[in-house]
């Protein structure tokens, strides 16, 4: 008699819990998405987008040898980010999780998530002063005999514009993982005579594999698909896929062809994701 | 209850000072109370410099979406349902897409002080279409080489011949967008109609265009147009004008704009009414409003960037009022002033392809950069 | 941790080191926002207050900053919550699929923001919701609910899953045992999902630029003065919206270190 009720409430307890994102993204992401690879083939004339089933968007995109180079750069540069923004994080995970003390970890830990709060664009248009001609820094480069001109319209600025976007998250992420780390495990491993770097590599790297992996991964998506650092920041002069797509819209338009390039960049990163994933919650 | 807010917003303007957030709130509320006229526009064109006597006059609070290009101005106008802009401000060359895809109402020439303008702008081609008018020119400005005077003379940039100058290698600058850019470019080749090249004419613009791509420092859209310029990272723009180095000589950057010896281009600016619009009446005293005196001078000092203006009466009162100004701008007397390079047929006026799809142009420009 | 001293001293400089990096674009915002000149450049030629002026003085900022903070706060509470369900559902159940759906959640952050603006405004204009604050909200949802997903899961994943199944055993509803287990151990972690997703919507430029029709948030209104007139106004505003989250966070940190230092965690 009580079961079918029992069963019933469980019904209940698990579809609260189940329904409301799927519901909300199947109506808000899912159908924009949808609407999108519809979109990429269909057709522009006039000026006027005209529904059709055509592959022409397709076969132009990617056989457009500006798109591969694109491609490959957006690529490269990102998994750039997501290495340098890693390597800078992990001392300031480190000390967050082992050396500060419980005051002073959450106030370091605060001190990197309000970067995250200020608006990306104003702090990448700040960082215009200090590299520019004359700017901060190649004044104080100058002071010690090196003349360096103008730093910024280079792959080294765009570097410095998506480690300013990526940092905080990567340090936030890691921290995490540092900070829920079961420290038994460390001293159990100190007591067993394992030296630091053996405890680093062998007890504490792999149990934080997961946030480790996230703040990559996270670091990588960001910088993929943004456009701020390649514009303000690389002189607009090394487009990725984000600055593709606004040429190609602003190109008569042309939305069935930067749904192309859309759904490509979609893709690649749904590839990226899927496998980092894996290795993160991969069990041993 | 109207009488009140009118004369409490009175106050707010005669006093002049800076709103606080204390302040702000009512001046929202107020500005519920009072018609809202919207309008999409380049930027500059709804600010206080050059609308507040009109809201004022009219009682009226305009509130403009900025947008940056043409094209994104149609993407805008394509995702918005009829209606919501009751003032476009374009681009000549865009005005027959504004046309063709229905998105500006007919307007009647009779409703506007024609007979003010140059003659040349009496019938203004991209703005008429069939014999009907559709937008009503507001200002316009030439294109040529913009430079920084203390790296590149006024003579050294009488042809564009100085772009692949060694000197300026990784010191060229482009305005991001391949219309005005490749247009001057096409004049250097010699071709006389810039925008209507045949095949053999179009392919040699392409490698003309490529040469150029090793001096080039970067793309930039407006606002790095001007920080490039002004902190001196970028020596010479191709493709733009007064528009830019206008404003950086206000703010006491040694900059000007040459028209090369090859010829330059011509943008204009122009108001339409949106179609849909339940404001037209209002909207069309927007338009006279501009192409009045009043507003004529105005347009030509707007703090967004100065630009000559087509009104004749317009010109009187800037020699008289602002004489300094207008001479950088072409607008005084005797010969040549902007209407004689115009008559000279040095200046060509800035069009979308002809015979080339515009997106083969932008496919051709997305190659450019990145190689 | 074991560490010698020069170990500790090494990553508390390169930490310093990381701080500085992210905050020498902040302090530069708050100098050259008091400057007199149009343009950023050095040297600096005199003080001024006169783009905060302009800045404050300008209805459309004004408005932007309402919105914004209109949107913020609905947006990071329901953002929250959604990204609860789903980390929660997929801590606690298991179903044919979950894995799949556990990956869709995740999908929206991985979509360029040039993209989903692009789809976004396609797909609301033709259901007729675009160019309104709700647009603004919808769109924004859908960006940050992964964001607080991916930071409730990571703290479940530390919690043992038998705790809320021995709670039932011990006679508790499955209300009850969520109540009793999982909140307190979570309540952190939804705070921080909290001030992510807030700190999503306040940042987010892209998309709300192409859905928000006539309307702004003060992060929009940021990309239309750096794409159409650089002016220290940027800077203003910039240092003005430092100040608010800068209070926000101080005040997020009061209330969990208090909790922390109760918790001794």
């Amino acid at each position: 008699m009580q079961k079918p009720a029992l069963s019933a409430r469980r019904l209940l307890y698990s579809s609260f819990w189940v329904s409301p994102l799927p519901f909300w993204l199947t109506l808000f992401f899912l159908g924009p998405l949808l609407l999108l690879v519809w979109l990429s083939f269909w057709d522009v004339r006039n000026f006027v987008l005209q529904p059709d089933f055509q592959l022409d968007n397709w076969v132009k995109i990617l056989s457009a040898n500006y798109f591969w180079q694109a491609y490959g750069r957006t690529f490269l540069g990102a998994s750039c980010v997501a290495a340098i923004a890693s390597l800078l994080a992990l001392p300031c995970s480190l000390a967050i999780g082992f050396i500060l003390s419980t005051r002073a970890k959450l106030t370091v830990l605060g001190l990197f998530v309000v970067p995250f709060f200020t608006s990306y664009l104003v702090r990448v248009y700040s960082w215009q002063i200090y590299l520019t001609d004359n700017g901060v820094i190649s004044n104080l480069l100058a002071a010690i005999g090196l003349e360096t001109g103008s730093l910024l319209s280079s792959k080294f600025a765009m570097q410095v514009g998506y480690v300013t976007l990526t940092l905080p998250l990567v340090v936030v992420i890691q921290s995490i993982s540092m900070l829920s780390f079961d420290r038994t495990l460390i001293n159990a491993a100190y007591n067993l005579g394992c030296g630091p770097v053996r405890v680093f590599f062998s007890v504490l790297l792999p149990g934080t594999r997961a946030g480790l992996i996230l703040g990559a991964l996270f670091a990588f998506i960001f910088s993929f698909g943004d456009f701020v650092s390649p514009t303000y920041m690389g002189g607009g002069k090394f487009p990725t896929l984000a600055i593709l797509i606004t040429d190609t819209v602003k190109s008569g338009q042309q939305w069935p062809r930067a749904a192309v390039i859309a759904i490509v960049m979609i893709g690649t990163l749904l590839i990226v994701a899927l496998t980092s994933l894996k290795l993160a919650y991969r069990r041993k | 209850m109207v009488q009140k807010f009118s004369c409490s917003r009175r106050l707010f303007i005669k006093s002049g000072a800076a709103a606080t957030g204390a302040l702000a709130m009512p001046n929202i509320l107020r500005a519920q109370t009072i018609t809202e006229l919207t309008m999409l526009a380049w930027y500059g064109q709804a600010e206080p410099d050059a609308v507040a006597e009109f809201e004022e006059l009219n009682r009226v609070k305009i509130t403009p979406k900025y947008y940056v290009g043409g094209e994104q101005m149609l993407a805008l106008l394509s995702q918005s349902p009829r209606g919501t802009y009751d003032l476009v401000h374009a681009d000549a060359e865009y005005v027959h897409q504004l046309v063709a895809a229905d998105f500006v109402e007919q307007l009647n020439p009779s409703d506007y002080p024609l007979d003010d303008f140059f003659h040349e702008f009496h019938k203004f081609p991209g703005h008429w279409v069939d014999d009907k008018l559709y937008a009503m020119i507001s200002r316009f400005g030439f294109l040529g080489i913009s430079h920084n005077l203390d790296a590149v003379s006024r003579k050294e940039a009488s042809s564009y011949k100085l772009l692949w100058d060694t000197k300026l290698k990784d010191k060229i600058g482009h305005f991001d967008w391949h219309l005005p850019n490749l247009g001057v470019l096409s004049q250097y080749n010699g071709n006389e109609a810039p925008f209507n090249l045949s095949e053999a004419g179009w392919s040699k613009l392409k490698e003309t265009t490529l040469e150029l791509k090793p001096q080039v420092r970067g793309f930039y859209d407006y606002g790095g147009v001007l920080s490039s310029l002004k902190s001196g990272e970028v020596s010479v723009m191709p493709g733009i004008g007064e528009w830019i180095t206008g404003v950086l000589r206000r703010d006491g950057a040694n900059v000007t704009t040459t028209i090369p010896e090859e010829g330059g281009l011509q943008f204009t600016e122009s108001f339409s009414i949106g179609k849909g619009s339940r404001k037209a009446e209002l909207a069309r005293k927007f338009i006279q409003y501009m192409a009045g005196p009043e507003g004529q001078f105005r347009l030509a000092n707007l703090n967004v960037f100065p630009a000559v203006i087509p009104s004749k009466r317009g010109w009187k009162r800037m020699i008289e009022e602002r004489p300094e100004d207008a001479r950088h701008l072409g607008m005084f007397e005797g010969s040549g002033n902007a209407m004689d390079l115009i008559r000279a047929g040095r200046i060509k006026i800035r069009k979308l392809p002809v015979q080339q799809d515009l997106a083969d142009w932008n496919d051709f420009w997305s190659e450019y950069k990145s190689t | 941790m074991h560490l010698s001293q020069a170990t500790r001293i090494i990553l508390m400089v390169l930490c310093a080191g990381a701080l500085a990096f992210l905050y020498a674009p902040i302090m530069t915002n708050f100098v050259f926002s008091l400057t007199a000149d149009r343009f950023p450049t050095l040297p600096i030629s005199g003080f001024s207050t006169q783009w905060y002026e302009l800045a404050f003085g300008d209805d459309l900022v004004i408005r932007a900053l309402l919105n914004t903070a209109l949107v913020a706060l609905i947006v990071a509470p329901l953002s929250t919550f959604l990204g609860f369900t789903a980390a929660y559902t997929d801590y606690r159940f298991n179903f044919v699929g979950k894995k799949l759906l556990m990956v869709f959640a995740l999908l929206p952050p991985l979509v360029p923001l040039v993209v989903s603006g692009l789809a976004m405004l396609a797909y609301l204009s033709r259901v007729g919701l675009s160019g309104n604050l709700s647009a603004i909200v919808i769109s924004q949802i859908v960006l940050a609910s992964p964001f607080a997903m991916a930071i409730i899961r990571l703290r479940l994943s530390q919690i043992d899953g038998d705790l809320e199944f021995a709670a039932q055993n011990l006679g508790a509803s499955n209300w009850r045992a969520f109540w009793e287990v999982i909140i307190p151990l979570t309540k952190t972690s939804v705070f921080a999902a909290f001030l992510l997703s807030f700190a999503v919507s306040f940042d987010e430029y892209a998309v709300t630029w192409f859905v928000g029709g006539l309307n702004e948030t003060a992060s929009v209104r940021v990309l239309s003065f750096l794409q159409s007139a650089v002016s220290p106004r940027i800077n203003a505003i910039g240092s003005f919206t430092f100040v608010v989250s800068m209070s926000l966070i101080l005040c997020a940190q009061f209330i969990t270190l208090r909790r922390f230092s109760k918790e001794k965690l």
